[in-house]
């Protein structure tokens, strides 16, 4: 008699499990008991400490904590809903135009070539307040005199990083909803503009339905690396004017690495983990929601 | 005005907004981009004048010959990085996507318990913000003396890698008939025979996408690198581009030529698979 025979797709699903634990899985069993311990790099015994949720009790009290994780928050907001609205423009754009469509899709995919540690620093060296091409723009123009503070001012700087996170992800968003809008049948459309459908109507109750489960793997890919951001904003300001910019990713690898509370920072860094999970989990339902409806209309 | 011809006028006024429109979106995508290319080629001087030089005075490729003669000219080891960022990317797309092929070709030819859970579960591994990933990572590397090496970098950028590309292949193998495969099982083919001979090579520019996509990921990645590695012997591009960043000053146009540098095979690549790419990533959207 032959011994446990386990199934074809746990086989081959196998190496993916194995290296996801070794990297993933455990390391993560690893930080969230050191969330759980004062460990500091500078004192290994202190890894053997066991405090409770005193890490997590005093996150809680942390207001610097907590502008950080509400700054975070705001940039993911308005970055997502920018990205969507802006990619959704030019992937209409783009579709409507008639000829060099190839070429056209081809420089709009511009921006995701891009590693964001480049877009960070491009954007770091256009808003410059001396020598960036923003400014000289601006001054040559004669719209401003004096040179505008971009990334020395607080709320100056969160525009100038958020600038930049649209810039980098949009194309994302352009790419997945221009290939609804091609992969859409014509016949739907034709048959509201028959039956006396308004563009706007044609829009809101055919193409949208149609072009929103694509819209949603935008987003779940995109939810996939949010923390991209901390590539963003390490280069651009550093989480300063005065933390100003601190998003909870920088505020994770300060307190880790420049003063070696990695304790605390397991702490906090399960908050964004909860954070990008929440995310993802939302955006995926919502995927599976909107497949099922097209499925069930077309 | 008849109605005909102010519906004429209508239209055309919309097409020269359309146009005017499509101008200006292209023109915000790529000018911070060219922008970056035209100051590599532009002495300092320039890009420091005030008031700004719109108009370059002389082109020159002296920061890239600066880059690449090494050492003390060109004040960082480009060519060290390059060579790391180059054997860590090649080396863990290959390792991921052989393991992405079998978990992609599982997902997609296999009813088994529990699929959409697992599915999202491996996705949810990739959720984990690099940087958070880090610092267990930094720890354990540190223990088992791995940190700063090529191999613990390509470790991790493996299990980066898995769950995106099982999610792309996982959409090229279910482009491909499932007919195919059985009719050559038919034909007195094993599995085995199939997948190579009928499935592989249909779904192959898929895959070869995927390759590229993972290479890209590993190529541009910042967060983890920045703290795995410390010195040139495993340092990749992204991280060497802050040694041209000093406390107060910073050298844009050595900046600038590098982000070429690294820009390049990114931008070539993408070009290559872009079509698939798309196709990938949308595959099953609409039939579920």
């Amino acid at each position: 008699m032959k011994g446990f025979k386990p199934s074809a797709p746990f086989l081959l699903l196998l190496p993916a499990f194995i290296v996801l634990a070794a990297v993933v899985v455990v390391p993560l069993l690893l930080s969230l008991y050191s969330s759980f311990t004062p460990f500091r790099l500078t004192r290994p015994e202190t890894f053997f400490v066991f405090v409770g949720f005193r890490n997590y009790l005093s996150i809680l009290a942390n207001s610097d904590f907590w502008w950080a994780f509400g700054r975070t928050v705001l940039l993911l907001t308005i970055a997502l809903n920018l990205e969507m609205l802006l990619g959704l423009g030019l992937a209409m754009l783009v579709e409507k135009a008639t000829r060099g469509q190839r070429i056209l899709r081809t420089l709009m995919m511009f921006p995701m070539m891009f590693s964001p540690i480049l877009v960070g620093f491009q954007f770091k060296f256009m808003f410059n307040d001396n020598i960036g091409l923003v400014n000289n723009a601006l001054q040559s123009l004669g719209i401003t005199r004096d040179a505008i503070p971009w990334l020395i001012e607080g709320h100056l700087a969160f525009i100038a990083i958020s600038v930049a996170e649209i810039w980098s992800s949009t194309a994302i968003f352009a790419i997945l909803i221009l290939a609804g809008l091609l992969a859409m049948p014509k016949e739907p459309i034709e048959a509201a503009r028959v039956d006396g459908c308004t563009p706007w109507q044609t829009f809101r109750y055919v193409t949208w339905p149609f072009v929103m489960p694509f819209a949603y793997i935008a987003m779940t890919i995109r939810s996939l690396d949010v923390a991209r951001a901390y590539d963003i904003v390490k280069i651009m300001t550093d989480g300063g004017p005065a933390g100003r910019t601190e998003l909870l990713w920088t505020l994770v690898a300060r307190t880790a690495y420049s003063d070696g509370r990695m304790g605390m920072a397991n702490a906090m860094a399960y908050f964004s983990i909860l954070l990008s999970i929440a995310f993802t989990v939302y955006f995926f339902n919502k995927l599976a929601a909107a497949r099922t409806q097209i499925g069930a209309e077309w | 005005m008849d109605e005909n011809s102010s519906a004429r006028l209508k239209r055309r006024l919309l097409g020269i907004v359309h146009r005017v429109g499509l101008f200006l979106a292209m023109l915000t995508i790529c000018l911070p981009g060219l922008w970056i290319v035209l100051s590599s080629l532009r002495p300092t001087v320039e890009i420091m004048a005030k008031p700004p030089v719109w108009i370059p005075q002389e082109i020159s490729f002296d920061a890239y010959i600066a880059m690449f003669s090494g050492i003390g000219k060109g004040g960082i080891p480009v060519i060290e990085y390059f060579r790391n960022s180059l054997i860590i990317s090649v080396t863990s797309t290959i390792i991921a996507v052989a393991i992405g092929m079998a978990g992609g070709y599982a997902f997609a030819r296999y009813r088994f318990r529990g699929k959409s859970s697992v599915f999202l579960g491996l996705m949810l591994t990739r959720t984990v913000p690099g940087i958070a990933l880090s610092l267990p990572l930094f720890f354990l590397y540190v223990r088992l003396g791995i940190i700063d090496t090529h191999f613990g970098l390509i470790l991790a950028y493996v299990a980066l890698n898995v769950p995106f590309t099982i999610w792309l292949i996982d959409g090229f193998f279910r482009q491909v008939p499932k007919d195919l495969a059985e009719a050559a099982q038919i034909d007195g083919c094993t599995r085995w025979q199939a997948f190579w001979q009928v499935e592989f090579p249909l779904a192959g520019p898929g895959i070869a996408s995927a390759a590229i996509f993972a290479f890209l990921t590993c190529w541009n990645e910042f967060a983890l690198a920045s703290q795995l590695t410390r010195s040139v012997s495993a340092k990749t591009l992204p991280v060497g581009l802050l040694d041209y960043t000093a406390e107060f000053t910073i050298d844009w146009r050595g900046m600038c030529a590098l982000a070429v540098v690294m820009i390049i095979p990114a931008l070539t690549l993408t070009y290559i698979v872009q079509k698939h790419l798309v196709g990938g990533l949308t595959s099953g959207a609409v039939k579920g």
